[in-house]
């Protein structure tokens, strides 16, 4: 069954929880999140959000997208049978990165302006409260069932730790400079924290709550200060994480368990996105500036294609 | 009087020690020790007093949450009173041009964004207003190193009081931070190891604005130079960049202001611009802005101005919208009270930043650390601070020179950005901006640190 049957056919006729393996592209400028078919690797259907969609995240069945639009103080709930908006939460000042917690029913999300953590109830929309976090908070990520939260702060360089129960920070960890986002590695015991000034990941051990390594990153050919990390993403399998080197123009490839980077490979301006798919093979690269996404063959990592994606496409999630 | 002082001080002095909104402990605002102002009866004694009161009140404070009590790192903010620099643009008809502002709230931000490092570095970053009358602001560094312990300092200072600055601070543990001073003198002939100049250099400015005209292929340049003594040092930068890039200046008139006839071949723009040999841009160096409000579509040939009006090179811009730059106007408009943020904020922000980074890096105050953290991280590969410009920015070991991109400004916009595409260097792009290394005869690298 081809991707665009699955997509139009799964309102009623399908069980909630299938899923279609369609791309989602969030384009800050284009205000839209764009539907990929990653079989014709091609545009199919074109969302209207709020203005500036950045992260995105589905819930578990499926059902919903939620998407941060940073411009209109939104998250924008996209009903991904229909493809449309079809409720919004109001935030603070400049959403940008968010997490959900089904099982708390709570979002939280990084307000870059406020330089707070708001708590919001994933139902109503109700706000439920705020943690103060340092100035520019961006990147967020639950842990432990979700009663750990990791919040970047970009300009204090720090990663806080916060008991989502007590809702308070337990824990200020000092890491590279510019911490943007997270990843979890090596079965969750590791917490992976691209740092875009310092060019590297800062690996911090969870359960020290410390920093326990570095990783560095020079692709062939570039200078240190080109290299400024921001996406990541660890494969399915665990066994490879890949960080979008922002100006540096590649991805690198990142063996999980010896921290050693075993590939880089050149892509478009200013990869930030990046996404795996579940089945491994496929690797997707939202180029900001150049306005189109790479596809890459995994493990080959052999670029198949640039799709254009409409203005500043800033990030992917895959159903599948 | 002391006694009404000091109860005000108290109030200002009270440390915050929320746990969600943790604050540096005191802003010691209005300290009058240094100003001079005799007739205005607040003594030199009655404000060290105070002072006094100050410290012991934060020494003293009882920790919270039986955590060890903060310490207090200060920042000594050294100005003057009628700077003029700071004096309104205006025209004869008195309107005003250009309202340029002290950068104190830049700084501010800066404490203000260094507030949540303060959970793990347990020091407060305090912001003290050292406001002086011309000529005293080495006399007012010396005595607040001496008798209060200052150790770094933000210099918003014209070039002349930081000569005297650097003189009073040479061979001591301190470290000033030039935020204001484009000179290219300071950063060449004075060369001190106590300052660190985070604002660009003239040179610097000259580098960023000629590297985007190249990129553009406009490379035949018309040069004005305006009266003013500002004027002839950018004019000097601007020769000095145009051998470097390969820039032609096809002429360089040294304009005259007024509307005396027999000059008008030198105070008419029209005429100015009438020169038989063809050129791509018109660079106008004219601080007074008299000469560079009338170029715009007033020059013979139909040709854009750039320099003093137009395009101009710039640490900072209120439009610029990457790289967190929305963010960090955000909170200096707040802070300002709704000003735009200038390149001299952006050093005064940048300078507190870089101390406070430093703090955290070295787990330390000591300012021989600081120092050393500070001119390292420029060294080591990767090393730098985030000056929300994209590139890590860092400082120069030669002549302690901040590297940095540049932005080329138009007024409601930022055209391009420096370095520019396709101008490389050996080390670091940034060093293509300003005086690199073997360019300048200040090596402080090479100095027996």
């Amino acid at each position: 069954m081809s991707a665009v049957a699955a997509v139009a056919g799964r309102g009623a006729a399908q069980p909630a929880g299938s899923r279609t393996g369609l791309a989602y592209v969030s384009a800050e400028k284009s205000n839209a999140v764009f539907v990929v078919d990653p079989l014709k690797m091609q545009i199919i259907k074109t969302i209207k959000t709020s203005r500036r969609p950045r992260d995105m995240h589905f819930l578990a069945d499926r059902t919903r997208l939620y998407v941060a639009c940073g411009d209109a103080d939104m998250i924008d709930v996209i009903d991904t049978a229909k493809a449309e908006v079809v409720s919004r939460i109001k935030t603070g000042k400049s959403p940008e990165l968010f997490a959900i917690d089904e099982a708390r029913r709570r979002i939280y999300v990084a307000n870059e302006d406020d330089a707070e953590l708001g708590i919001f109830d994933l139902d109503k929309g109700w706000r439920l409260g705020a943690i103060k976090t340092g100035g520019e908070p961006e990147g967020v990520i639950l842990a432990d069932e979700g009663r750990t939260i990791y919040v970047t702060s970009e300009v204090a360089n720090l990663v806080h730790v916060i008991d989502a129960d007590k809702g308070a920070i337990v824990k200020d960890i000092v890491v590279g400079n510019r911490p943007r986002r997270f990843a979890l590695a090596n079965g969750a015991k590791e917490l992976w924290v691209t740092c875009e000034l310092s060019g590297e990941v800062t690996v911090i051990d969870r359960e020290k709550m410390a920093v326990s390594a570095r990783i560095a990153f020079l692709p062939p050919g570039m200078q240190r200060s080109d290299v400024t990390p921001v996406g990541m993403a660890v494969s399915p399998d665990g066994k490879k994480a890949y960080v979008g080197l922002g100006q540096a123009a590649h991805v690198a490839e990142v063996d999980v368990a010896t921290r050693q980077v075993t590939g880089y490979v050149l892509v478009g301006k200013r990869p930030w996105g990046v996404a795996v798919s579940r089945d491994g093979r496929r690797l997707w690269v939202a180029n900001g500036l150049s306005d189109d996404v790479t596809v890459m063959e995994l493990p080959s990592r052999r670029p198949l294609t640039s799709i254009p994606a409409g203005r500043t496409p800033w990030g992917i999630v895959i159903d599948d | 009087m002391i006694e009404s002082l000091t109860a005000i001080l108290i109030f200002a002095c009270v440390p915050t020690f929320g746990w969600s909104d943790v604050v540096p402990a005191a802003r010691c605002r209005g300290w009058p020790a240094f100003a001079g102002h005799d007739g205005m009866g607040w003594s030199r004694q009655a404000a060290k007093a105070v002072v006094g009161a100050c410290a012991v009140l934060l020494s003293t404070m009882p920790a919270a949450h039986g955590q060890q009590a903060l310490a207090k790192l200060v920042i000594g903010y050294v100005e003057i009173e009628d700077d003029p620099r700071y004096e309104p643009i205006r025209t004869t008809e008195r309107i005003i041009l250009k309202a340029p502002h002290r950068p104190f709230a830049g700084a501010s931000v800066g404490v203000d964004d260094a507030a949540a490092l303060v959970r793990v570095t347990r020091t407060a970053l305090v912001l003290e207003r050292i406001t002086v009358a011309p000529g005293k602001a080495a006399e007012a560094i010396a005595t607040a190193r001496k008798e209060s312990g200052v150790a770094l300092f933000l210099l918003d200072l014209p070039p002349d009081e930081i000569r005297a600055a650097a003189a009073v601070l040479k061979g001591t543990q301190s470290l000033a931070f030039n935020v204001s001073s484009p000179e290219d003198g300071l950063r060449r002939g004075m060369c001190a190891a106590e300052v660190v100049h985070v604002t660009p250099s003239h040179a610097m400015r000259a580098d960023a604005l000629l590297q985007h005209l190249v990129s553009r292929k406009w490379r035949d340049v018309l040069l004005l130079e305006g009266p003013e003594a500002g004027d002839a040092a950018v004019a000097e930068a601007l020769l000095r960049s145009a051998k470097k890039f390969g820039v032609r200046i096809v002429a360089h008139q040294k304009f005259k202001l007024g509307n005396d006839p027999r000059d008008r071949e030198l105070n008419n723009p029209a005429l100015l611009t009438a020169i038989n040999r063809d050129y791509d841009v018109v660079i106008v160096a004219d601080e007074g802005l008299e000469m560079a409000r009338h170029l715009p579509f007033r020059t013979t040939r139909p040709r854009p101005i750039a320099g003093a009006i137009g395009l101009e090179a710039e640490a900072w811009h209120w439009t610029w919208d990457r790289n967190g730059g929305p963010q960090v106007n955000g909170r200096f408009q707040v802070k300002s009270g709704g000003q735009q943020m200038s390149s001299s904020d952006w050093a005064a922000w940048m300078a507190v930043k870089m101390i406070s980074e430093a703090v955290v890096r070295t787990e330390s105050t000591d300012v021989a650390r600081l120092k050393q953290h500070l001119v390292k991280a420029g060294i080591e590969a990767g090393g730098g601070f985030d000056g929300g410009k994209g590139l890590a920015v860092s400082v120069r070991a030669w002549d302690q020179q901040v590297r940095q991109p540049m932005l080329l400004a138009t007024p409601l916009g930022v055209a391009a950005t420096a370095p520019v595409d396709g101008f490389l260097h050996q080390t670091n792009r940034l060093d293509t901006l300003g005086d690199d290394a073997a360019e300048t005869p200040c090596r402080l690298d090479l100095r027996a640190r």
